[in-house]
């Protein structure tokens, strides 16, 4: 698959398991992964899993607008930088995000993700 | 007395001062990225490398020359940046830094702000400064 396939391809796999198994995200991260959500400053994968599943809301459907991915240098980094909306259960308004991801190879030959900065895009 | 108390507090403390200076660079960066974007766009070629990558709204772009003429045949004259967040995280890319930014655009005689959303990948030269070896950019509609 071409580098823009595998990026899609694991942006899909990420909202999947957000929206339909969040604590199961523990598996895309590592002891070293960071994650910045909406400014807070969150390290390894236990306390990543701990904050996204503890977000003030249970349901949320992602849906991905754009996806641009690049490579990040010579340890086959992928950047990827995600804009779309999540829609929480009984609310009309969708909330609109963009996010980045760092992915890097797994010995396996999958990705996890190092780097995670998430912002809500305010109207 | 409590050597492994002292050297955890010890690297608790270097890790807060590597994220409190990869912030000042990052934020700096910011600063200096969007003035020259606003003033001198054609100056923004000496912050790119022969390898650099920009994504311009869906568009790829390799390279210093060819990522400065991209931005300097954007549909639009003069234009000021206003910034709303920039987060900051290292990259393991021997001392790299993202830097993710939201704001808006302002367009002369244009009453409406364009949001937009960008990502720069930073990254050290041997003088001691960074180069932008990653640049992804998209405008926030809706």
């Amino acid at each position: 698959m071409d580098p823009d396939g595998v990026a899609r391809a694991f942006v899909e796999h990420y909202y999947r398991t957000f929206d339909g198994n969040r604590a199961a995200l523990g598996g895309l991260y590592q002891e070293g992964s960071m994650l910045t959500f909406e400014g807070d400053k969150i390290q390894g994968a236990q306390s990543i899993v701990a904050k996204l599943t503890s977000l003030p809301f249970q349901q949320c459907l992602h849906h991905i607008s754009t996806v641009d991915c690049q490579p990040s240098g010579p340890q086959g980094g992928m950047l990827v930088f995600v804009s779309g909306a999540i829609q929480l259960a009984g609310e009309n308004h969708q909330l609109k995000f963009s996010q980045m991801f760092h992915l890097m190879p797994t010995p396996q030959g999958s990705f996890y993700v190092l780097n995670d900065i998430f912002r809500l895009n305010y109207a | 007395m409590d050597h492994q108390r002292d050297e955890k507090a010890g690297s608790i403390c270097m890790e807060q001062e590597q994220q409190q200076q990869i912030e000042m660079v990052g934020k700096a960066f910011v600063e200096h990225y969007c003035r020259v974007f606003d003033t001198d766009r054609a100056a923004l070629a000496a912050l790119y490398d022969r390898g650099s990558l920009l994504s311009f709204e869906g568009q790829k772009v390799v390279g210093a020359d060819e990522i400065a003429r991209k931005l300097a045949q954007l549909p639009f004259g003069q234009c000021k940046h206003a910034v709303s967040t920039v987060d900051c995280q290292p990259s393991p890319v021997a001392g790299g830094i993202l830097v993710f930014v939201s704001g808006s655009i302002q367009l002369p005689g244009e009453e409406h702000h364009l949001k937009f959303s960008q990502m720069f990948h930073l990254v050290p030269t041997q003088h001691g400064s960074f180069f932008v070896q990653n640049d992804i950019f998209r405008l926030n509609y809706g």
